[in-house]
């Protein structure tokens, strides 16, 4: 009888891909090579510089705007009116979402009118915001205002229907008052859609008040951009859109350190 | 506290879920519910602890709960019900604040309801550290801290491996020879139901009525792991209910 002859072989891994790890260092090493081939491609006229500049004369462009004061300027200007309507916005959005969220009259009075001026593009709304408000600060803080305060209103009311129904019944059944269920179980619940809802009213606001100072205004980065536009000084407009995307990058960031703050039960 | 259900029935739309209930439930005992799935045993709960309301009938609370209740009909969630963004300690904080209880006081209530759950370790951890076991715990703990006069439970241990819900029931047995609490436990387990209950209440398929109490003599210190043949008289009692719901659920 012959023995059986085995093929011994290892279980080939299956299980890579699909997973993302920390590699802090690409993005940067990236950037640079971007910053390197935009650097070449001006230099040897492969790019022509009626369609980019330099990237040191966008730098150039930078050191202007701080030696003039501009930046400081245009920047606070932009940053002003943002402040301004995003907070009211929010503020206001937060207790009109509460309210639908919680007063079924409120809901039936007010949800339907949310509704419908919801999906309206706010842009559309500038002429009009300028004929009520005029083109000095109040039409730009109140486009920002009611650009950021529909959505706020939608998310807030959207994340109070979505809590644990079974942790308001616990609640209950300790005999929590209405406003200890509220401020300790409905508030906390809903607050991780709030925060990233806040990402979302951030880009709004952004956008927005670039639109508004595009059309008429004499200060702001949206201005600046504008006139950099009108003159066709390309670096002053990639300029512009740096600090644009700075904006949002620190926007962004300081909502994501408030959910670090905030939501420490979430994750580690 | 004694609890006295009189002729109490329930619908949902035209749904009767509930017919005609009458049930004593005796000051330090535990009634153990069982009956075959939506037959309407956790809606007679909810009754109870007054979440929700009978159509017809009554439910009397009889007796004045004991000095220093603060919640005299206290649940424990099948599920649990932990707020996930407080910690152990502060989960059982929660249904203390609303007390006017000095924070000294409230600190004492919280450091024993942890210890006679042996959570103490862990009364700083969030909720998703914890195990299910861990979390029934917290459970417990906070349905002890407002020392309630009745505990309504339903299914507690049924989300729990079977180690665990045995190690966490032999607990609640321990914690009912100190404490002689009075309990409504609802369970799937026919031998659970014999070791921790008074007495064991049948159900009948949805409508739901009582088909039989068994009571059951035997103190709860001195109860064997097992007794087959009780468990064997409510499974014969509950079998052919239990195939009649299943094909109730199959045909929608
Ligand atoms: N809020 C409600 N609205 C409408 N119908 C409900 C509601 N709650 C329960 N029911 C129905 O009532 C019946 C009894 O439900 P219940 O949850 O009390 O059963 P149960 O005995 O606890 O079941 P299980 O053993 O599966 O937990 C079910 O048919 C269920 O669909
Ligand atoms: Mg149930």
């Amino acid at each position: 009888m012959g023995k059986k002859k085995y093929d011994y072989k290892p279980v080939p891994f299956r299980g890579s891909g699909f997973q993302f790890k920390n590699n802090y260092w690409i993005s940067p090493v990236v950037f640079i090579i971007f910053l390197i081939l935009w650097h070449v491609g001006t230099t040897i006229g492969f790019i022509s510089n009626l369609v980019l500049p330099k990237p040191a004369e966008v730098l150039i462009a930078f050191h202007d705007l701080y030696v003039t004061g501009d930046l400081y300027l245009h920047v606070g200007a932009s940053l002003k009116r943002l402040i301004l309507g995003w907070t009211l916005g929010t503020f206001f959005g937060i207790i009109l979402g509460f309210s639908i969220g919680l007063f079924s009259l409120v809901r039936a009075g007010l949800a339907p009118i949310v509704a419908a001026i919801f999906p309206v593009p706010k842009i559309a709304l500038l002429p009009l915001f300028i004929i009520w408000f005029g083109i000095g600060e109040l039409s730009k803080v109140n486009i920002i205002l009611f650009g950021t305060l529909f959505p706020t209103i939608i998310a807030v009311y959207g994340a109070i229907d979505n809590v644990d129904r079974s942790l308001i019944r616990m609640g209950q059944s300790f005999n929590l008052s209405w406003f200890s269920i509220t401020r300790k179980i409905v508030f906390p619940a809903s607050l991780p859609a709030i925060l990233s809802n806040f990402r979302i009213t951030a880009a709004i606001a952004i956008i927005l008040i670039v639109a508004a100072e595009l059309i008429a205004a004499e200060k702001g980065i949206g201005a600046y951009v504008q006139m950099a536009g009108s003159l066709f000084a390309i670096d002053r407009l990639l300029a512009g859109i740096i600090i644009l995307s700075c904006l949002g990058l620190i926007a962004n960031w300081l909502i994501g350190f408030a959910e670090k703050k905030l939501l420490k039960w979430r994750n580690l | 506290m004694e609890l006295v259900l009189k002729k109490v029935s329930k619908t949902y739309g035209d749904l009767l879920v509930l017919n005609e209930i009458n049930l004593n439930i005796n000051e330090g005992q535990i009634v153990c519910i069982v009956g075959p799935s939506g037959c309407g045993k956790s809606t007679l709960l909810r009754l109870i602890g007054g979440l929700e309301s009978p159509d017809t009938g009554s439910i009397e609370a009889r007796g004045t709960p004991p000095p220093g209740c603060l919640n005299p009909l206290t649940y424990i969630f099948q599920d649990f019900s932990l707020l996930p963004w407080r910690t152990v300690e502060e989960n059982i904080s929660l249904v203390l604040e609303d007390h006017s209880l000095s924070a000294i006081n409230r600190n004492e209530i919280i450091e024993s309801v942890l210890q006679r759950t042996k959570l103490t370790e862990f009364s700083d951890r969030w909720p998703r550290e914890l195990s299910g076991g861990m979390k029934q715990r917290v459970g417990i703990a906070r349905a002890l801290a407002v020392n309630p006069s009745v505990l309504l439970m339903d299914e507690p241990l049924s989300a729990l491996d079977s180690q665990t819900s045995e190690i966490l029931l032999n607990d609640l047995i321990e914690l009912w020879k100190k404490q002689n609490f009075t309990s409504v436990y609802i369970t799937h387990n026919l031998s659970e139901a014999i070791r921790i209950g008074h007495k064991v209440v049948v159900m009948s398929r949805r409508p739901g009525e009582i088909r039989e109490i068994v009571n059951i003599d035997t103190d709860i210190a001195d109860r064997k792991i097992r007794n087959i043949e009780l468990e064997e008289h409510l499974w014969n009692l509950l079998k052919d209910e239990a195939i009649a719901a299943e094909r109730e659920l199959e045909n929608g």
